[in-house]
């Protein structure tokens, strides 16, 4: 998708089931582990084509975390944020996720 | 009444020639001649009412009276028969109805006489008599009316509720018309809920959560804590989260022999319950049965750990190195022994806390002569150890954390034989509320701490009013411990409540000993409590925290119940410590109106009505030239 230069504003986040996300980057960068993959100055593969690809985590978890990357971007300056809502069943492989991404 | 009437019967007797028929009708105690007259009076008598009720609706309840007694005296005058007594009943409850229906008709006369009198003092009664005037009058309890939207006809009741037009509504149309009204009222009413509130300020005054969403780790934690009795297993989580989960359940209060088997697994070295106290005996026993090979054990508040617990630990928890419990009150002094016997060659790290009925002095003999590897160790609330106990840690000489606090008093030339003999391997030294009263005010303490220990990087020496100032500025000058990252000194001060000023020669952390100490830790210190240190001058804080000083690392500063802090104070801090997060000022009151940086919690200003602290918004110059910046981090 966004195989321009780094400057792209947007980037793909693939999931294990070859779901594409195509996120505002400024929101990506919001989980340590994606910034650091797109960062130019590794110059990872990633970061060429502003692509990730996440080969353990599932299209409907990977959906959420864009969600809530969207979520901390929209609420980054204000206070008292209400908490997004998280559907129980899919908390722990979300929580495993989180971790792993560093949200 | 018909008593009367029987005695007037005989009294009247008209005599005349009679048929067979009268004959027997007066045998019968019947006469024609009644009946006829009976039938002539009711004419009158009806006659008579009815333009008696028109006067009466207009008269007072007097008249009503006399109407009552003349119809009485009619009644006594009136022919008497048995049918005549008959129709007499009759009348008379036609008359009572009559009587009823003028008296009711006075009433609602009445009423909306009285409504006007309370309407004409809201002024606009006139405009209420013209709509009340249109309006139907209400149908009241008792009587039967149709319902206003289903059209039923009902009782009415004192509950019957008013339907949208202004009718009435019967029982079910009603139930359903309050449930709808207070579903709208619900869905109308915005939703701020004091609980939710509450836990924000809960949590703003843990530090947490300045500014932003929570991340997602938290988010997950915490739902997972709601749903805590759902979950089947946690799975592969990393040490970490389990930890902070286990922390959050503690918190919540749901850790119990239903989910401590969640954080229980084969391949985990860390057990930790940070709140035990709703677990059993047999719950402990699964802990080791299930993670045999753990090597760090957290057990908070585990009442019911027993002295078998013990054995069974001892059995199978072969790994063990660190050790931290707290309020295990029935696990016996010779089990304690044990323990040490059984695993104290490989145990480094022992924290134990709130000890009273059991873990006297011979236990901290044995734990230090078979624990030889010991490097951290921490005894709070202990009860019943003594002067022997600090006499035999003077051999444990791998210390490298010590933390001590004890119920009994202390002689100094223990203690300070105590720091001497292990003070120079510590990094941590916390002593709380050691005090002598036997023995003379003396610095030996803190003398012997600035002479022995060289690597110190946390220190805690608090509740103390004895050792003084210059003892403070001693202990901070020319030491060769390399600056300390936390230091806590609160409640050094003199106390006597007679001499509020405290002593010419100050007692307690005062204007030099801070002074020296922000001189020779300032620019690694991390952390800072001084609260209570009541003699640290104005003029000292404003030199300390003057812009050509910064404090690269201050972090946390606590300057509770110290009476000079004012805004100034406050202001010159936020300059000189350009990553502080948290300023603690209860009880400082002059402290007033400051505006907070942002990324920096003010907690504790004492006018601050509305908000017991004050998280700053305002990007300051100096903030800008720094080009610090609070906000995005993930």
């Amino acid at each position: 998708m966004a195989t321009e230069k780094k400057a792209s504003e947007y980037v793909t986040l693939v999931s294990e089931d070859s779901f594409e996300f195509v996120v505002r980057r400024s929101a990506a960068i919001i989980a340590g582990t994606i910034r650091r993959s797109l960062d130019p100055t590794y110059n990872f593969e990633e970061a060429q084509k502003g692509r990730v690809v996440f080969p353990t985590i599932s299209g409907i978890i990977l959906e959420k975390i864009c969600e809530y990357l969207y979520y901390h971007e929209k609420h980054a300056e204000s206070k008292d944020v209400p908490d997004m809502e998280i559907p129980s069943e899919l908390c722990l492989e979300l929580l495993i996720a989180a971790d792993y991404l560093e949200v | 009444m018909s008593n009367r009437r029987a005695g007037g019967r005989g009294n009247n007797r008209i005599r005349g020639p009679h048929s067979a028929l009268t004959d027997f009708l007066a045998a019968n105690n019947i006469s024609a001649q009644e009946i006829r007259d009976s039938y002539r009076q009711r004419l009158e008598q009806s006659e008579l009412t009815g333009s008696e009720n028109a006067e009466n609706a207009d008269n007072g309840g007097a008249s009503l009276a006399q109407e009552l007694e003349g119809l009485e005296e009619e009644a006594v005058q009136a022919e008497s028969s048995a049918m005549a007594e008959e129709r007499s009943r009759k009348r008379k409850r036609d008359q009572d109805e009559v009587i009823a229906k003028i008296k009711k008709g006075k009433g609602s006369k009445k009423a909306p006489a009285k409504k006007k009198k309370s309407d004409s003092n809201d002024g606009d009664s006139d405009l209420d008599d013209i709509t009340n005037m249109y309006k139907k009058a209400k149908p009241v309890p008792g009587q039967l009316e149709n319902c206003e939207v289903c059209g039923k006809r009902f009782t009415v009741t004192p509950y019957s509720k008013a339907g949208p037009e202004g009718g009435l509504l019967c029982t079910p149309c009603g139930k359903e018309m309050t449930k709808e009204v207070k579903a709208t009222e619900k869905a109308a009413k915005p939703k701020v809920r004091r609980q939710a509130r509450r836990k924000v300020e809960s949590n703003r005054l843990d530090g947490l959560n300045l500014r932003g969403a929570k991340t997602l780790q938290q988010l997950c934690i915490e739902k997972l804590a709601q749903h805590s009795l759902d979950i089947e297993e946690f799975g592969e989580l990393p040490d970490r989260l389990m930890n902070r989960l286990s922390e959050i359940f503690s918190k919540q209060r749901v850790m119990n022999s239903r989910t401590v088997p969640l954080f229980l697994r084969p391949e985990l070295d860390t057990v930790a319950i940070h709140e035990a106290a709703y677990l059993e005996s047999e719950d402990y026993d699964k802990i080791f049965a299930i993670s045999p090979s753990v090597e760090k054990l957290v057990l908070r508040n585990c009442c019911q750990f027993k002295d078998p617990n013990m054995d069974y630990m001892i059995e199978k928890a072969q790994k063990l190195k660190h050790i931290f419990l707290t309020g295990a009150n029935l696990v016996s002094n010779d089990k304690w022994i044990e323990l040490f016997l059984a695993r104290g060659k490989d145990l480094e790290s022992l924290k134990l806390e709130w000890l009273d009925a059991a873990f006297a002095d011979q236990v901290v003999q044995s734990l230090v002569e078979y624990c030889p590897n010991l490097s951290r160790l921490k005894l709070e609330r202990c009860r019943q150890i003594g002067v022997d106990s600090i006499e035999a840690l003077t051999q444990a000489k791998n210390l490298q954390h010590l933390t001590l606090q004890f119920s009994r008093e202390i002689p100094h030339e223990r203690l300070v034989n105590l720091i001497q003999h292990v003070g120079k391997n510590l990094r941590t030294l916390c002593l709380e509320n050691f005090l002598d009263a036997e023995c003379e005010t003396t610095d030996d303490v803190l003398n012997a701490v600035h002479d022995t220990c060289r690597h110190l990087s946390k220190f805690r020496f608090t509740q103390n009013n004895e050792c003084s100032d210059a003892a403070y500025a001693n202990l901070f000058t020319d030491w060769t411990n390399p600056p300390l990252r936390y230091i806590d000194v609160n409640s050094t001060r003199d106390v006597d409540n007679t001499n509020p000023d405290g002593p010419e020669e100050s007692v307690g952390l005062a204007s030099n000993g801070f002074r020296a100490l922000m001189k020779h830790s300032g620019s690694k210190l991390e952390y800072i409590d001084i609260s209570s240190c009541r003699h640290i001058t104005h003029e000292t804080f404003a030199e300390v925290f003057d812009p050509a000083n910064t404090y690269p690392f201050l972090r946390e500063i606590n300057l509770s119940f110290c009476p000079v802090v004012d805004t100034q104070v406050i202001a010159s801090i936020f300059r000189s410590c350009p990553n502080l997060k948290k300023v603690v000022t209860f009880g400082c009151f002059q402290v007033q109106e400051v505006i907070v940086p942002r990324g920096i919690v003010l907690i504790g200003a004492p006018r601050a009505q509305d908000a017991i602290e004050q998280f700053g918004d305002v990007v300051m110059d100096f903030q800008r030239e720094g080009g610090r910046r609070v906000g995005v981090v993930a």
